[in-house]
């Protein structure tokens, strides 16, 4: 199985002022095989959604190194981590940030508008994403009106705009119910299987940290569990 | 290459906009308001200036004045022969000015004058300042060559009358008695202000309307001879003569250009505190200043838009607000100066009851003007927006997996 992403002892350290300093991560080492679901456990506070913006170039570590596919990536300037981000990473977000004045397809299209993709050709893809996932008669309602599974599914769709390799989830399943939660993992599982996709997922929910295939641990920043 | 990407964050620029439609609504009211203000201000200055300029052009070189105590007082008309001797003074001739009622409450500027010798110098500079009719001749009394602005007035008045070349108009004296004139003539001259309420007659009538006189007059029209040195001309009249004021044209054009600018510059500073006020909003209420737009931004971010992709995108949203408020700005000024004749601005900036009717008030466009208020309205909106929208698109895109 190969390696995508490995950390090599990270930190990062929010400073609030000294002496008011918080290690949410502190010294994780991991790493994340191609094509499986892996899954980021631990209560609330521990610091995974921390690591996940690390390992997804939103921010850099403190101390220590990300690497994707061996090259350290964390060192790199803004310019060539957003590029990375744009070309590689699906995100999809804890709070799922979507634009409630915009439809939904107008919402999925957004990762296509800073590209040289046409907005009529963006907007097309955003529609094969949604009817993918079942949306196909929702595309143009405001993502205000939609119910909160389907926002979720927006947000999917939105995360794989750019045909991702790899795909980082914050607690997927935070604002939708169990039956829909399986739907999503099923959904997940069929990309990991089809494409190859490498997901991370962090989550506290036990029915999401079950379909993982590796599983991490949090607590207090550190990693506990492997 | 990566037109498309430009074209795209456009459109997307332009849908937020009409997203935040409170606030580009409230933004494009503050900035057309303010370059409304700022245009119909900078129109009637520059009008004037121009205007100025040509009715200083058709005037005399210097004028002398009488002061007693500080105060101007009328002249003895045997000051002429004392003023010709100078070296360099060409032509002397006085004139008796003041301001007289033509029975509706509207001031005109009745001006006396010696037609023979200030005909001969209104020829000589060429100007045809006599549109319809003739001008004075040395034998006329009781006759007068009127503005435009008094043809106008009486048109527009409750009974119109049509006053051309023939027409009798009464004058109220001084002392209230009513004197009737004959019209021989109508003024068109390049100067609207100075001859859009004149009313041109000889010494002697003037002087009955006004109470003088006739052996004094209001002031004394020089002329200088041909390449001499005004200023040092008026320099010996101002030597030679204690009581004397002298004012050569410069000196005049200065005078009247501070009264003019002071008060068109009151108006800009207001417009500016206005445009301050725009800033400010554009500040707290602006897609860049917000929670929210902070969170746009670090969505933005995490989906691969570049820094400069953002403000590319806060750019546009400004400049199409800009543009289209300067754009309103200006057409709302010229519709208020040029169809409406600037009603309450005109009077102020002007400062005088004597303007009767919008035909009078001088207003020129220039290009300059445009491209400053295009300047103006752009700049500050710019800034407003792209600098809260760069520091937020600086800061890393973390914030964004956080429900905050
Ligand atoms: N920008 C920040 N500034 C200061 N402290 C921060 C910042 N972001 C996170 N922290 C702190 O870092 C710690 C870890 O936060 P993180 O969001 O990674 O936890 P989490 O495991 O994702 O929690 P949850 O399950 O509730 O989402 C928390 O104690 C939090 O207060
Ligand atoms: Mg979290």
């Amino acid at each position: 199985m190969t390696t995508v992403i490995r950390t090599e002892d990270v930190w990062k350290t929010y400073s609030l002022g000294s002496p008011r300093q918080v290690d949410a991560v502190k010294g994780a080492s991991i790493e994340i095989p191609k094509g499986v679901i892996t899954g980021i456990g631990g209560p609330s506070g521990s610091g995974k959604t921390t690591l996940l913006s690390l390992i997804g170039l939103l921010t850099k570590p403190s101390k220590g190194k990300v690497f994707i596919e061996d090259k350290e990536l964390s060192a790199l300037s803004e310019v060539f981590r957003t590029k990375f981000r744009r070309e590689r990473i699906g995100f999809i977000f804890q709070a799922q940030y979507l634009i409630p004045q915009l439809t939904a397809t107008e919402n999925v299209a957004i990762p296509k508008l800073c590209t040289d993709t046409s907005r009529g050709e963006a907007e097309r893809l955003a529609r094969e994403k949604l009817s993918g996932l079942g949306l196909g008669h929702r595309l143009d309602f405001r993502v205000a009106e939609l119910s909160g599974g389907e926002q979720q599914r927006v947000s999917i769709a939105r995360s794989l705009m750019n045909s991702p390799e790899i795909l980082i989830a914050d607690e997927p399943s935070s604002s939708i119910e169990e039956a829909l939660t399986k739907d999503l993992l099923a959904t997940l599982r069929e990309m990991v299987d089809r494409d190859e996709l490498t997901v991370i997922v962090a989550s506290h929910d036990p029915l999401v940290l079950g379909w993982c295939d590796r599983l991490y641990t949090m607590r207090d920043g550190e990693i506990v569990i492997q | 290459m990566g037109v498309q990407k430009h074209s795209n964050l456009a459109s997307y620029a332009l849908g937020n906009v009409l997203k935040y439609r409170t606030r580009s609504a409230a933004l494009l009211i503050g900035l057309v308001f303010a370059t409304t203000l700022l245009c119909s201000t900078e129109f009637i200055r520059e009008g004037l200036m121009v205007d100025l300029t040509a009715s200083l052009d058709e005037g005399p070189d210097i004028v002398v004045q009488k002061l007693v105590g500080g105060r101007q007082t009328s002249i003895p008309i045997d000051w002429k022969e004392n003023v010709s001797s100078f070296s360099g003074v060409r032509l002397v001739t006085p004139r008796t000015w003041g301001y007289t009622d033509i029975g509706n409450g509207k001031l005109l500027t009745i001006m006396g004058v010696n037609a023979t010798e200030y005909g001969s110098i209104l020829d000589s500079i060429g100007t045809d300042i006599v549109g319809i009719g003739r001008f004075l001749e040395e034998s006329d009394t009781r006759k007068m060559v009127v503005g435009q602005g008094i043809v106008d007035v009486m048109a527009a008045a409750g009974n119109p009358r049509y006053v051309g070349v023939g027409a009798r108009l009464s004058l109220i004296t001084y002392d209230g008695e009513l004197i009737e004139f004959e019209v021989v003539g109508v003024f068109s001259s390049d100067s609207k202000i100075y001859s859009y309420d004149m009313v041109l007659t000889d010494i002697n009538s003037a002087a009955a309307v006004l109470g003088y006189d006739n052996s004094t007059c209001t002031d004394l029209a020089i002329w200088a001879e041909h390449g001499s040195n005004v200023n040092a001309v008026a320099l010996q009249i101002d030597n030679g003569i204690p009581q004397s004021r002298v004012l050569t044209r410069d000196a005049i054009r200065d005078i009247m250009m501070k009264t003019y600018g002071d008060r068109a510059g009151i108006v800009a500073l207001l417009w500016s505190v206005i445009l301050m006020s725009v800033v400010l909003l554009a500040f707290t209420a602006s897609t860049a200043g917000s929670d929210e737009a902070r969170r746009e931004v670090g969505l933005l971010k995490a989906l691969g838009f570049d820094t400069i992709d953002i403000l590319e995108i806060r750019m546009f949203e400004s400049v199409s607000i800009s543009l289209l408020g300067a754009s309103l700005g200006i057409s709302l000024a010229i519709i208020y100066d040029f169809y409406m004749g600037a009603p309450g601005l005109a009077g102020y900036i002007l400062g005088w009851s004597l303007v009767l009717l919008n035909g009078g008030i001088p207003l020129v466009i220039s290009i300059p003007t445009i491209f400053t208020v295009y300047a103006v309205a752009l700049v500050p909106i710019l800034v407003a927006t792209v600098v809260p929208a760069w520091r937020n698109a600086i800061t890393e895109p973390d914030t964004v997996l956080r429900g905050v």
